[in-house]
């Protein structure tokens, strides 16, 4: 009856903010990072990220509440770069491997295709009757 | 922790079939591989049955219960977060044909027999919308023939999902309505039933411990994956500094989407949510710039329009719309230095985390800092921070 509506988890809110960061008052170089509306997939891919950044000393997240949709994620650096900045070089290099590694399956999608006889097979084991399988080379958004 | 970033990441698909993709990631950390996984599973805009008007039900079978079980029912969601839009974000009353399924389910048994109702007796109705319709779009030119119909109908080798079984003088007529959505609002939007994943097979990094009675090794059978790996010899040191690098996992959908799609979404997925993140920081760092994106929901819609982040990065041109997210093999854009970090006072001199010194104090832990290394243990939550 009560309960929030669940689109609350992922959908931003009017006028809310979807980033707020807070600068640190006794540490240098620090800053809290609050990122709303997203979660652990976001959150723990970005502090990898970062601790491989030789300029940060320090980078942790948390979820606080499982109810609250926001992570935050704490950040130090060295002095090189600000927190802020240093986390959007992670993400464009984030962004760099996973477009590598979008078209490395993409190739190897392609050469599964080529291969034909393994989408066609049948899921249950049963030669396939000619339902929706994915012609050679196509595109799987293609129809 | 720089294991990984001088390497390039590596993927073999080992099989390929119709619902299924097995493959093995390698030179990746732990975390990238995970998000992956979480991705692909939680993060994926599907159709599925969202509301049921039940006209008539005489079955014995209550009204919630088959409201439940068609939702549950998986349909064809091919191309799905261009071919509709979220019913939440349309400007039409309740339901129409740019946010919606309309599916209608009407059956009778008049024979001295058991009748099943299957997924396959759900027909295309669209006399259940009531007659609006929201902004024109172009969504429905981007979907396929059965698009948001149940998986595999009229395809004789694919078996039917039962919803209900009536005997004579029983029947059933529902109208429903399938809508996108997100598994992170209920699992019947997941395109995914099982993602498994797997690293270590041998456990080397000992991030497990088995029990046993006598030996682990006798008692606990080794997945298929360990084939793949060495096995560790008896007077192998443990390795301190050692992390997963290869990952084995199987993409098993429901056949809303197929294995292809959901691993090139769920990557696209993840770039997208990295770039809406890239331009909010440089939002929040300009105020006068534009205001913040949606950083949740699913791609495709946002007013701020569905092709700004559209999958390709890189590789296509540039249809960015953020100066912040343009050319991500470069330097970060350096920022006018509105909020001025560098020269923030007050050394840490008071046992701060730049130090070091105390790894317990605060709870901020200190893992990431030179001081630190001295400590073995990966120490993977240290005081309710993943650091
Ligand atoms: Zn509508």
């Amino acid at each position: 009856m009560n309960a929030p509506n669940r689109s609350e988890l992922f959908v931003l809110e009017d006028g809310e903010k979807a980033v707020e960061i807070l600068e640190d008052t006794k540490i240098p170089n620090a800053a809290t990072i609050k990122v709303v509306k997203q979660d652990h997939t976001l959150a723990n891919m970005l502090r990898a990220q970062l601790l491989a950044t030789p300029s940060v000393l320090f980078a942790g997240y948390k979820v606080p509440h499982p109810l609250q949709p926001y992570f935050i994620l704490k950040i130090q650096t060295d002095g090189t770069i600000t927190p802020a900045d240093v986390l959007s070089q992670a993400c464009n290099r984030l962004i760099g491997t996973l477009s590598t590694l979008e078209a490395k399956f993409k190739r190897e999608f392609s050469f599964k295709d080529v291969e034909g006889a393994v989408v066609s097979e049948d899921p249950y084991g049963v030669p396939s009757t000619g339902g929706p399988t994915w012609a050679g080379g196509r595109d799987y958004l293609d129809f | 922790m720089q294991v990984n970033s001088d390497l390039e990441p590596t993927v073999r698909i080992r099989e390929l079939k119709k619902d299924r993709v097995n493959f093995v990631l390698e030179n990746v950390d732990l975390a990238f591989a995970n998000s992956l996984r979480r991705v692909m599973m939680a993060d994926l805009p599907t159709v599925a049955i969202d509301t049921v008007e039940v006209v008539s039900n005489t079955t014995v079978l209550p009204d919630e219960f088959i409201a439940h079980r068609l939702g549950m029912i998986p349909l064809v969601s091919t191309n799905c977060d261009e071919a509709i839009r979220n019913n939440r974000d349309c400007t039409c009353e309740s339901a129409c044909e740019y946010c919606a399924i309309p599916l209608s389910l009407n059956v009778a048994c008049s024979d001295n027999r058991t009748l099943d109702i299957t997924s396959s007796h759900l027909q295309y109705d669209p006399s259940v919308f009531h007659n609006e319709s929201g902004e024109e779009g172009d969504e429905t030119a981007k979907r396929v023939e059965n698009f948001g119909h149940p998986v595999g109908k009229n395809d004789p080798s694919v078996p039917p999902v039962l919803i209900c079984k009536i005997r004579k003088g029983q029947e059933l007529k529902v109208k429903c309505l399938a809508k996108r959505g997100l598994a992170k609002e209920h699992a019947k939007w997941s395109p995914c039933s099982a993602v498994a994943f797997e690293y270590d097979p041998h456990n080397k990094l000992r991030h497990t411990t088995y029990w046993y009675e006598t030996d682990s090794r006798a008692e606990w059978p080794l997945s298929d994956n360990a084939r793949e790996e060495e096995p560790p010899r008896d007077d192998e040191p443990f390795d301190f500094n050692a992390k997963p690098q290869r990952f084995y996992f199987e993409v098993e959908t429901d056949g809303s989407l197929g294995p292809q799609e959901v691993v090139m979404k769920g990557l696209q997925e993840l770039q997208r949510k990295l770039a809406i993140l890239i331009h909010n920081l440089k939002a929040e760092q300009e105020p006068e710039l534009n205001g913040a994106l949606s950083g949740g929901g699913d791609p495709g819609m946002d007013q701020s329009g569905p092709q700004i982040w559209g999958g390709g990065w890189g590789n296509s041109a540039a249809t960015n719309a953020s100066p912040a997210a343009a050319g991500w093999e470069g330097s970060p854009a350096v920022t006018g230095g509105a909020a001025g970090w560098g020269t923030n006072p007050s050394p840490a001199g008071s046992g701060g985390w730049g130090t070091g010194a105390s790894p317990n104090a605060g709870g901020w832990g200190t893992n990431g800092s030179p001081a630190a290394r001295g400590w073995g243990s990966p120490a993977q939550q240290a005081s309710g921070w993943n650091v």
